[in-house]
């Protein structure tokens, strides 16, 4: 997976590529409007990460110059917090934006939707250790042993799920399982996750669900079991 | 530059004055024209009538010498009346006759105008014809006074007059200057008073005392601003320092927590911990910027983009289906009751909804019943959220939607989640939809809501 960064402040740069190379993905940076555009242009990308605020020439320009040839999936990121940017940005032609200041999980999770597309027909069926998920019937398993999940419990288990070993932030969560896109006060995810928890963790032997401090849940297999 | 008031109203005072002198003046004029024609034509006739026996009598030529010699002792020396008898016979003819004379014997009895080449001003006459007697043929008896007199009188008065308009005219104007400058004496004040505020005394306002009316209301609305700006001040040097405050406690714990680990060697769990713990302020932290930009926004007068027209009761629907588990946690229900169509936005319809319910959760005790209520009103439609939580005071109530107000200042701190700006987001959200915010606390519950316009 091929990334180019158009942004000229050196720590997000900075954070950006060694963030996203440790994500598996080649990252090529572009320090100003011109050397983007040009690199944009010249080069293949699966994506782009384009600020906005650009020395040499300003993102919209160098949106506008790159779909006038190519169709490179291009995330805006903006510091003005003003509708205009944004609507403007997605009627030139872009596929998503973040508001600095944004989390790099988020931007990750971004990243992976714009570039889902391609991927292939997810299978039905989900193993993680001795979980098992049937999307198609809606029912988990685990141990061989069924989980008596609620509606909302199970879509929180399919989103942590299907995306196994990946950090999800409470952001995140909460637009894939409820379509709720805004920040609140609430600790609806806490509350969720400690529910879905006590199911499907508290009768067995190793825990699935782990908390990242200050980051959000990751579902996986450790190889250091913790007491459940 | 616009010429001052005083100068304006001068020279309106001036111009109306110089009508109204100007319009009498022509008027007297005209009447003393008349009562001096009057004057002229009443001697003209009776000069006529008292002299023109002497010329009736005069039956043959014998007698005319005795006609001559009566009419020239009736004549005075300085010209001032003169007769003249005109015929065709030249036996009975009198006085040297002036040029154009012999259209006076064609024409028809009355007054007329005579040019006198000694004179600077006409004559006026006044012919009638005397029938014919024995010898004497049918003649013309001319009567002609100087109208020197007259003209002269009338002369001298129009000169008065227009010397007494414009004298008139410049007193009027001068005047009325005066008059203006005095009246305007207070104006003047409140101006002064208005140019010395000082930029750092906010408290300071215009005396509205011992101003006329028209004033004292003008100075009203400029001290009515004057609070609203001071108010509006501040609130914002509130809200600076209220944003510092907030901003201070995670960056005290970030600075703090990084110092402490670098003293020391650290095992990489140890720094792990402390990353971790700078994740959670830093997240704070950008909650917190995040939500004054979208004040900021609101603040700006931004208006919620891509409305739609949808039940709000199925938007509090899904809020409540987002929240159930915080419900279920607090052992609460959520009624909602009656239902309003309205164009909104509804991710930022659903985030007031959300912070209100949030609210409603942290301030009533446990298994309460918090009950939502749509309606529609005059002003728009109306979403109030009802909890049985205890009494908010008068005080708080009015500052509920303040940003980072918190009824119980114990509340703040790092911990919460909330960071006290839930209602003032709900206020934004309703501004943005051009509503506004509702709070009301009693025994039984305390009410807090928002109206979104709906039409339009």
């Amino acid at each position: 997976m091929k990334i180019l960064i158009v942004d000229d402040e050196p720590k997000t740069v900075d954070y950006l590529q060694r963030g996203l190379l440790e994500q598996g993905y080649a990252v090529d940076v572009a320090r100003d409007g011109i050397d983007g555009r040009h690199m944009a242009l010249e080069y293949d990308y699966d994506i782009i990460v384009l600020d906005v605020m650009l020395p040499g020439v300003d993102g919209f320009t160098v949106l506008s110059a790159l779909r006038a040839r190519k169709q490179t999936p291009v995330l805006m990121l903006t510091a003005r917090d003003l509708i205009d940017d944004r609507v403007r940005g997605l009627r030139e032609g872009a596929d998503d934006y973040l508001v600095k200041p944004f989390s790099f999980l988020e931007l990750v999770a971004r990243l992976q939707a714009l570039t889902r597309r391609s991927r292939g027909q997810e299978s039905t069926q989900l193993k993680i250790g001795d979980l098992q998920v049937d999307l198609l019937a809606r029912k988990a398993w685990r141990n061989g042993q069924r989980l008596d999940l609620t509606a909302k419990e199970f879509a929180l288990l399919v989103a942590l799920a299907r995306r196994q070993g990946e950090i999800l932030s409470k952001t995140t969560i909460a637009e894939l399982v409820w379509d709720v896109n805004f920040d609140s006060d609430t600790n609806v995810v806490e509350v969720a996750v400690k529910r879905l928890r006590s199911k499907l963790d508290g009768p067995f032997e190793y825990n699935l669900l782990h908390t990242i401090r200050g980051m959000g849940y990751v579902l996986e297999l450790r190889d250091s079991e913790e007491p459940a | 530059m616009n010429p001052s008031i005083s100068r304006r109203l001068a020279v309106m005072f001036a111009a109306a004055s110089f009508m109204m002198i100007s319009i009498t003046s022509l008027a007297t004029y005209g009447l003393l024209k008349r009562e001096l024609g009057r004057h002229q034509m009443t001697e003209l006739t009776t000069r006529w009538d008292f002299n023109q026996f002497i010329v009736a009598r005069a039956s043959d030529s014998s007698k005319w010498p005795h006609v001559r010699d009566k009419l020239d002792s009736r004549t005075p020396e300085d010209g001032r009346v003169r007769y003249w008898v005109l015929s065709d016979d030249p036996a009975f003819r009198y006085g040297t006759p002036l040029p154009g004379m012999e259209r006076l014997a064609k024409a028809p009895d009355g007054f007329s105008e005579l040019a006198d080449p000694a004179k600077h001003y006409p004559m006026k006459a006044l012919t009638r014809t005397i029938g014919a007697d024995e010898q004497r043929p049918a003649v013309h008896f001319v009567v002609a006074i100087d109208t020197t007199p007259f003209m002269e009188t009338l002369r001298a008065f129009t000169v008065g007059l227009i010397a007494l308009t414009v004298i008139g005219v410049v007193l009027v104007a001068l005047l009325g200057y005066y008059i203006a400058r005095v009246g305007l004496r207070p104006l003047e004040r409140v101006a002064n008073e208005a140019q010395a505020l000082k930029p750092g005394r906010l408290a300071q306002r215009l005396r509205a005392d011992h101003l006329p009316p028209e004033l004292a209301r003008l100075t009203a609305s400029f001290n009515g601003a004057l609070d609203r700006l001071e108010s509006a001040y501040q609130q914002l040097e509130a809200f600076n320092a209220d944003v510092a405050h907030e901003l201070r406690t995670p960056l005290t714990n970030m600075i703090g927590q990084t110092q402490v680990a670098l003293s020391r060697e650290r095992d990489g769990a140890e720094l792990k911990e402390v990353l971790h713990s700078n994740l959670e302020e830093l997240d704070r932290l950008r909650a917190i910027v995040n939500d004054m930009l979208f004040l900021a926004r609101a603040d700006r007068g931004e208006i919620a983009p891509e409305r739609v027209e949808v039940s709000l009761a199925q938007e509090v629907g899904r809020t409540v289906e987002f929240l159930e588990f915080v419900l279920e946690e607090a052992g609460m229900q959520v009624r909602v009751d009656g239902d309003v169509q309205a164009g909104i936005q509804t991710a930022l319809f659903q985030r007031a909804v959300v912070n209100l319910l949030q609210n409603a959760v942290e301030h009533s005790p446990r298994g309460a019943e918090i009950v939502v209520t749509l309606a529609q009103q005059p002003q728009g439609a109306v979403v109030s959220v009802r909890n049985p939580g205890a009494q908010i005071a008068k005080e708080h109530l009015s500052r509920l939607f303040d940003r980072f107000y918190r009824v119980d200042r114990a509340r703040s701190g790092s911990g919460g989640g909330s960071h006290g700006l839930g209602l003032s987001i709900v206020k934004a959200v309703a501004a943005m939809h051009g509503g506004s915010v509702f709070a009301e606390s009693g025994h039984a519950g305390t009410t807090i809501g928002f109206t979104v316009a709906t039409a339009g």
